[in-house]
């Protein structure tokens, strides 16, 4: 995995992952390099002068999408005396531009060889990612006078890397150079240009006509901007809350990803750096979680959910009639089938969250014609909530993959293998249910259930989905409930067995609806209570279970995402002090990472490490976390949207201070929220 | 005999309509290139109103397949998708009416969906 001093931007899913210095040394297993379409096509990338490596001095990551590094020949022992400073600049958006200018400070003409060692591996991520190193094509290089092409080439398949530069150099096989002469106080200029090629045999790009906005520099940055300035103002008398709103608003910005499919409208990318792509679970939790900040995103992302959904039984994929994808890839390995992700369709919460996503979106944008447009696609997914998830017949969804080699074991968010687990810490059979994953079932029934009866003109379905739903609740909370101790098992095996760990999973479940209002205290306060709760956040895992870690993926750790979604859950069932405590909790641990929330950090206790403890591999920026802060805010204040209008309840933490939301976007046109800090959680902890 | 591709067209024409792409128009022509001969289908989609011509005409995309793949793709051997990746399949003009048309390409005939395991077991 990259170290602390790597330098990341990205646009889309093309991204550049170097060191301080700007340079690309990739090992076959690190992610360093230039990516897009998951593809490396950098892999090597390294500046000398005169054969000498460059020292850092410092660098910025400007904006996502650009960076600058300041540079010295020579050692850091001694570059105090530098006569010759180096700058790099560089930008992502559609291609890669670098920008070299190097300044002679001297008295005196010096000459100088400049040269760039290029390279590429062309590596697909996943043969990264697990570390699968032998490529079955052939590596190409080939110098032309003015440009140098770097390729791979498996029968049809060509990926293609063509570096050129504004000032004329020498291209060889490995690189290119130029020979100078500066002068003194004399100031020296050139343009890289790195373009990356999916070519067909035609000679066509696969991505012509794709691009979401300008790649020019001033384009994407007009592009920010109009995107900044589209979303609601946050002003806040607590500075740490500010930063981190503005910082999601702006990753946010930078994960908007435009699939090959799309025609250029954008979906939030799941995160950097494996996952810069569409995924069905995490592109709609994220369009949850920015609803009152961003509502366009909801609509690409239904559309373009809808518009790949399954139609037919593919084991490989784990496609089924009316399934939402999980996972489209668009590299080697996927189009060699060497995995499944043409698209994957192994999930199993994707489905029912896409009909909750449609709901949702049209209570807050009263954008009636796509749910109109969007019904039979619902149908299909209830209908495979009802006809293919319950492998059982027992009414529940189930999940056993049919990809036994490539495909996924656990299909919900917890994907990890050993994530699902009996209390005495062995694993279930398959196939297995998940308890979230029947909440968002239920919901989505009776959401889908007010879709029919207000747009769809189908009363008998509507009162048809609230009967499923009605009686799924009730067999749930016979089934599940782990009545000695308070709480919902995280899962069931193929007899009925409960996997009865305490999980943060019974967040999703106060979310979703599905609790008996009689057992939400209970739920609530296992939630903040001290085996789940570390003080920033809840614990995937209590301590105490058998497989409780700290730092186990799903086992322990904290998700700021799914602390987000905890937090609506208990402001649902009214447990606003519980609800406060877990969006002050997180948005703390917020502030430590200059409001870009990671992935996951350690479950361990606040009192002990004083710091959240980020997760050694986690992928940062994540969508789903970068969307956290914004549902936490909306959790706070209570914003719902209510009878066509915007209902404002907040419930606040005293030190939040004074916030206020302007122009919040929705059915109403543009409304404010305001909210004063009054909760004083300390006193709720005693 | 009649090939793969010619049956996968006419069944097609013959139906008529096709829900899954209700929501689809444009035209489509499929290109099989055999050395220098190529035979051209062309599909015209109305909000699912099919129309199919056996003839070189002006079309929104323009998909290009050796006819021993196209088989394939129409039998569910082969993934459309991943055969665009690949590069075995060529695409000019609208991605994004392939995508919708490939939906209607069977699975794989080996596929056998989800395994129930309905009585015996269950909660």
């Amino acid at each position: 995995m990259p170290g602390q001093n790597t330098v990341r931007i990205l646009d889309g899913n093309t991204f550049v992952v170097s060191e301080d210095s700007g340079d690309i040394e990739a090992t076959p297993n690190e992610p360093t390099g230039l990516f897009s379409l998951d593809t490396r096509y950098l892999s090597k990338w390294v500046l000398t002068v005169n054969g000498e490596r460059l020292n850092v001095l410092s660098y910025d990551d400007l904006q996502y999408y650009e960076a600058r590094f300041f540079l010295v020949p020579g050692m850091a022992t001694h570059y105090i005396d530098a006569k010759l400073s180096v700058i790099r600049e560089r930008a992502v958006g559609g291609s890669f531009r670098e920008t070299l200018t190097i300044l002679n400070h001297d008295e005196k003409a010096v000459d100088l060889e400049v040269r760039m060692d290029a390279g590429s591996d062309f590596a697909d991520l996943f043969q990264i990612k697990d570390e699968i190193l032998n490529k079955k094509g052939e590596l190409y290089a080939e110098a032309e006078s003015d440009r140098l092409r770097l390729g791979y080439r498996r029968g049809n398949f060509r990926r293609e890397t063509v570096v050129s530069a504004n000032q004329p150099a020498r291209y060889d096989q490995r690189g290119f150079a130029w020979s100078l002469r500066l002068e003194p106080n004399e100031q020296w200029d050139a343009v890289i240009d790195v373009q990356t090629f999916a070519i067909g045999p035609g000679g066509r790009d696969l991505r012509i006509g794709l691009r979401a906005h300008g790649v020019e520099r001033l384009a994407l940055q007009h592009d920010l901007e109009e995107w900044i300035s589209r979303a609601p103002k946050l002003n806040s008398e607590h500075e740490d809350l500010a930063a981190t709103y503005r910082r999601s608003l702006v990753d946010l910005a930078a994960l908007r990803f435009s699939p090959l499919s799309l025609g250029g409208q954008t979906l939030p990318a799941a995160g950097l750096p494996w996952f810069m792509t569409m995924f069905g679970r995490d592109s709609i939790l994220t369009c949850l979680q920015v609803l009152p900040f961003a509502p366009e995103m909801s609509k690409t992302t239904l559309r373009i959910l809808a518009a790949l959904q399954g139609t037919r039984f593919d084991d490989f994929r784990d496609e089924d009639p009316g399934r939402i994808l999980h996972e489209m890839r668009y590299g080697e390995t996927a189009a060699f089938e060497e995995q499944p992700h043409s698209p994957y369709y192994g999930s199993v919460d994707a489905t029912p969250l896409f009909v909750v996503l449609l709901d949702e979106y049209e209570r807050w944008t009263g954008d009636g014609a796509l749910v109109k447009e969007l019904e039979l696609e619902c149908r299909a997914a209830l209908r495979w909530i009802d006809k293919y998830a319950d492998l059982i017949g027992n009414g529940y969804i189930w999940y056993e993959r049919r990809n036994t080699d490539t495909g996924l074991e656990n299909q919900c968010w917890k994907d990890s293998w050993d994530s699902i687990s009996y209390a005495d810490g062995t694993l279930p059979p398959f196939p297995r249910a998940t308890c979230e994953v029947q909440g968002y079932a239920y919901d989505a029934k009776m959401r889908a259930a007010r879709l029919a009866r207000v747009f769809w003109g189908d009363h008998t379905y509507a009162d048809q989905l609230e009967r499923e739903a009605a009686e799924l609740k009730r067999r749930f909370n016979q089934d599940w409930w782990v009545a000695d101790r308070g709480f919902y098992a995280l899962a069931l095996d193929p007899d009925g067995r409960q996997c009865d760990v305490l999980s943060s999973n019974i967040g999703h479940l106060l979310w979703s609806g599905i609790v008996d209002e009689e057992r939400a205290s209970s739920v609530a306060e296992h939630l903040v209570g001290p085996r789940l709760w570390s003080g920033w956040g809840v614990r995937t895992l209590a301590e105490g279970e058998v497989r409780y870690n700290p730092i186990g993926y799903h086992n322990g750790t904290i998700w700021p995402f799914d602390n987000s979604f905890v937090a609506w859950g208990l402001r649902r069932y009214g447990f606003n002090e519980e609800a406060a405590t877990v969006a002050n909790g997180i948005l703390d641990a917020a502030a430590y990472f200059d409001g870009r929330l990671p992935e996951a950090f350690g479950g361990y206790q606040r009192e002990l490490t004083k710091f959240p403890v980020e997760y050694p591999t986690a992928c940062s920026p994540q969508a789903w976390s970068t969307g956290a802060p914004l549902l936490l805010i909306r959790t706070m204040l209570g914003l719902e949207p209510h009878e066509g209008h915007l209902a404002v309840d907040p419930r606040l933490p005293m030190g939040m201070g004074r916030i206020e939301v302007l122009d919040i976007p929705g059915r109403w046109g543009r409304v404010d929220a305001f909210a004063r800090g009054r909760l004083d959680l300390d006193e709720l902890a005693e | 005999m009649v090939d793969m591709a010619t049956r996968f067209f006419e069944d097609l024409d013959r139906r008529g309509f096709e829900p899954l792409l209700v929501k689809t128009s444009g035209t489509l022509r499929f290109d099989l290139h055999e050395g220098p001969h190529t035979t051209h289908w062309l599909l015209e989609i109305e909000r699912g109103n099919l129309r199919v011509r056996q003839e070189d005409g002006e079309a929104d995309t323009v998909v290009g397949t050796e006819p021993r793949l196209f088989a394939e793709l129409v039998g569910g051997e082969e993934n459309a998708i991943a055969a665009l990746l690949r590069g075995d399949m060529t695409v000019v003009g609208d991605l994004r009416l392939v995508l919708q048309v490939e939906r209607v390409f069977p699975g794989p005939p080996d596929s056998r969906g989800p395994r129930h395991t309905f009585g015996g077991r269950g909660a």
